[in-house]
């Protein structure tokens, strides 16, 4: 079923992700420790780009003077 | 057409030998993975530093403490927080004979590798990919170990002495005759140790005032040799025959540092096949070098003898040279005859002197007689002198192994350093997580494969290594090739590899 699958492709990506950067290798509370940094990282990341992106697109489009 | 007759170098095969680099990615994730992996050994050594986590490794005393640290050094960093935390994949205990299946003990860690308790199972019938058994004569079958087993009632197993001394055994002599016989040489001699078979003669042949030109990826006991004898050693780049030219000629032109003089020896060493690349010399060239520039060279054919070459001679046969042209021919009877120790072999003024001046022959404890036996046996089922042909048989067995796995791995798209016939076949891992991924999930489904990473490779060149024997058949490495972490366009498969430039 379609949900069985999703899931199992997303345990593969997960896999994938902890060989590449070597989490595989360490022991779980470590992976939960580097997870929550970029975890927190991404989304303070994000929250910025939500606070701030609508102003610089308002300014960017004032200089190339496509709205006032 | 006014060309002339051709060399014996320009008529050889060009050997296929590629040493593909990884994509970039690969190696930036590599390091990237070492990185984190640093910076969390870093966090735990700082947490034992402060008392919150309990140290399990050796520490110095608190009254050492002014004193010059012991357990600071790269490489005791390296040991504590990235060897220990995935070393169930090394040193797993074995109960039962090397051959092409072998039986596991099942052992289980409760706190992460700092130690391990057997559970009492074992694991049966893993197939064997990581023992150096090309020939496949690490076997017990009555019927071929029958004069093993006479010679033993006859002998003994200890000879309590050293050859020099009381233990030269007719054993040894015939041993030494064979092999001179296999080679196509004078005379030779054999040793009860294959490193010490290096590393303390080379002392015995080189010494202060001598220059030792040796590969870049030598064995470590061709170094420990060399350094040893207090030659001057001067290295060049892996079977890179500019490298090489270029220093003979500074080494003739400019003698002996400071004081100008010419060497009193120019020793040149490379191996048959180099056991972590699975490359075979480039030898035809090497003597031509050796014969223009007027120098000495010292073959080690550990990994070659028995297990290249159509009638298993090792690189002289694969290449077509004659093997008196090469001036100290060694090799070791560990890897394709299933025994242990090392023989040189060349000419007799040679030998003659080794006997009397080397340390491994002056000192060591001669060849066991059950083990000398089995060399015996080996070596003559291959040369044919037993009555059979199970010996070529074997040979070529191996061969078709060796060409039939390397082209599927190719066909897959896996990055395989070597030489199309060497019969070691590394698969470039790259990341740390993924050579431990590999050995863990390899022994799950019963095959049991050797992987190497750091200090034994490059730091960025992890790899996995696969020792193919004549004792496998099709269906064994079928059932390898396909149970692999594999097929990058499935998504069924775990451990997707980096392809091959060829395949893109």
């Amino acid at each position: 079923m379609a949900l069985g699958d999703c899931w199992k492709q997303l345990s593969w990506f997960y896999y994938q992700y902890l060989l590449v950067t070597a989490l595989y290798m360490l022991e779980p509370w470590e992976r939960t420790v580097f997870n929550s940094l970029l975890i927190s990282v991404a989304a303070m990341a994000v929250y910025t780009g939500y606070v701030f992106v609508p102003q610089h697109i308002m300014a960017i489009l004032n200089y190339f003077e496509v709205v006032q | 057409c006014k060309n002339g007759p051709g060399t014996g170098v320009a008529n050889s095969l060009p050997r296929h030998e590629p040493f593909e680099q990884a994509p970039m990615y690969v190696a930036v994730m590599t390091y990237l993975g070492y990185g984190l992996v640093t910076l969390f050994g870093y966090f735990r050594d700082f947490l034992r530093a402060v008392g919150l986590e309990k140290c399990h490794v050796a520490q110095e005393r608190s009254e050492q403490k002014d004193f010059v640290p012991l357990y600071q050094d790269f490489e005791n960093f390296y040991n504590r927080n990235l060897y220990m935390r995935v070393r169930d994949n090394w040193n797993r205990p074995i109960c039962s004979l090397p051959g092409p299946v072998f039986d596991l003990m099942e052992r289980i860690s409760d706190d992460y590798n700092w130690t391990f308790r057997f559970t009492g199972r074992t694991i049966p019938n893993v197939i064997n990919v990581g023992s150096y058994n090309y020939l496949g004569f690490a076997e017990n079958n009555v019927d071929f170990l029958k004069t093993v087993a006479e010679k033993t009632q006859e002998y003994g197993v200890g000879v309590c002495s050293t050859r020099q001394e009381i233990a030269n055994l007719s054993l040894h002599q015939e041993l030494e005759q064979l092999v001179a016989n296999f080679l196509g040489l004078e005379s030779s001699m054999a040793f009860g140790m294959g490193f010490a078979t290096n590393s303390m003669n080379i002392p015995a042949l080189v010494g202060k005032g001598c220059l030792i030109l040796s590969d870049e990826l030598n064995h470590t006991s061709l170094i420990l040799g060399a350094r040893l004898s207090g030659a001057t050693i001067r290295v060049f780049k892996h079977n890179n025959m500019h490298s090489l030219e270029k220093m003979l000629r500074e080494a003739i032109c400019s003698g002996q540092p400071r004081t100008h003089r010419p060497w009193k020896k120019i020793l040149i060493m490379v191996e048959g096949i180099y056991s972590m690349e699975g490359s075979v010399v480039r030898l035809p060239e090497i003597l031509a070098l050796k014969k223009k520039y007027k120098a000495y060279l010292y073959l080690d054919e550990a990994h070659s003898i028995g297990a290249v070459g159509p009638t298993g001679r090792g690189v002289t046969e694969l290449f077509n040279v004659n093997a008196a042209d090469v001036d100290i021919m060694m090799g070791t009877f560990t890897k394709s005859f299933g025994a242990c120790g090392g023989y040189i072999a060349g000419k007799k003024v040679l030998v003659d002197y080794i006997r009397r001046h080397s340390h491994s022959a002056i000192y060591a404890t001669a060849m066991s007689p059950p083990v000398t036996e089995q060399v015996i046996r080996a070596m003559k089922c291959i040369m044919g002198q037993d009555g059979g042909d199970e010996g070529i048989r074997r040979v070529r067995q191996l061969a078709e192994n060796t060409r039939y796995f390397r082209a599927r791995l190719k066909e897959m798209g896996f990055i395989i350093y070597g030489n199309d016939d060497s019969p070691v076949v590394p698969i470039l891992l790259y990341m740390p997580a993924k050579v431990v991924a590999f050995a863990r999930e390899m022994l799950r489904r019963k095959i049991g494969v050797v992987v190497v990473g750091f200090p034994a490779t490059p730091i960025t060149e992890a790899r996995a290594r696969f020792c193919l024997s004549a004792a496998h058949t099709r269906p064994m490495l079928d059932q390898v090739r396909l149970l692999r972490p594999l097929r990058l366009h499935n998504c069924g498969c775990f451990l997707s590899m980096p392809i091959t430039i060829s395949q893109r």
